[in-house]
């Protein structure tokens, strides 16, 4: 799943080199958020601290 | 200054996203430091900040790219933010290498603000740039070739990824490349 951000940049990047402007644009949205969904899942883990 | 100019500010401020990118992951294979979480979604953060320069390389100086580059930074920062935090107590150790006396999340969070900082330097002159009727709308050979190594070194890192965590979520902290050793059945 961690991948899935990765996939959407590079198909960002892929479909502007290609000359996609509204492609490379939805392809960073969708995997903005992604990211975005991907740190909720990880900014709430526990932290074991050790005092 | 030219559109020409622009361009090659924007290309350079992509090498910059694909020189952090290429230093984390050179780290990640020289130390056998596997990235965490929390590194690999700062990774995702400067791939995302990096469309941006991208997008004004490939079409020209438009505020909306550096809008997304912004973007981008800020949810960069905020997870670098988030991991300092977790380990600004003392006592509680860092995650990582050091690069200068700094662990990497420390660093990111100093890039991803002074991403934000050129991109504000990128929009005060974007003002000024002038139409260069001989340059056309393609990114020209150094553009060019910045993307293609943007391209690749994203790729690269979604490559990695994979074989860290698979298609599920990243284990908070990684020694081994999970999904790699059970394709490989090891």
């Amino acid at each position: 799943m961690m991948v899935l951000p990765f996939v959407g940049f590079a198909g960002s990047v892929a479909a502007l080199i290609a000359g996609r402007r509204g492609l490379a644009i939805g392809l960073w949205l969708a995997a903005l958020i992604g990211t975005l969904a991907l740190y909720a899942v990880h900014a709430t883990s526990t932290l074991n601290l050790a005092f | 200054m030219t559109l020409l100019h622009a361009r090659t500010l924007n290309a350079l401020g992509l090498l910059g996203c694909c020189a952090i990118l290429l230093v984390a992951f050179g780290c990640q294979f020289a130390l056998g430091e596997l990235p965490c979480p929390l590194c690999l979604l700062q990774r995702a953060a400067f791939a995302a900040s990096g469309v941006g320069f991208a997008l004004n390389v490939r079409f020209g100086p438009r505020p909306s790219h550096d809008g997304i580059a912004i973007l981008s930074a800020i949810a960069g920062a905020a997870v670098a933010a988030r991991q300092v935090a977790l380990h600004i107590v003392p006592g509680t150790g860092g995650y990582g290498a050091t690069l200068f006396g700094l662990h990497f999340y420390t660093l990111a969070l100093i890039a991803f603000v002074a991403l934000i900082g050129a991109v504000g330097v990128l929009l005060l002159i974007a003002d000024r740039v002038r139409p260069e009727p001989l340059v056309g709308r393609g990114a020209g050979t150094f553009g060019t070739a910045c993307l293609v190594l943007f391209l690749g070194v994203v790729v690269a890192n979604a490559v990695s990824t994979a074989a860290e965590c698979g298609t599920g979520l990243c284990p908070d902290d990684p020694t081994r490349y999970e999904a790699l050793d059970a394709w490989l059945g090891r």
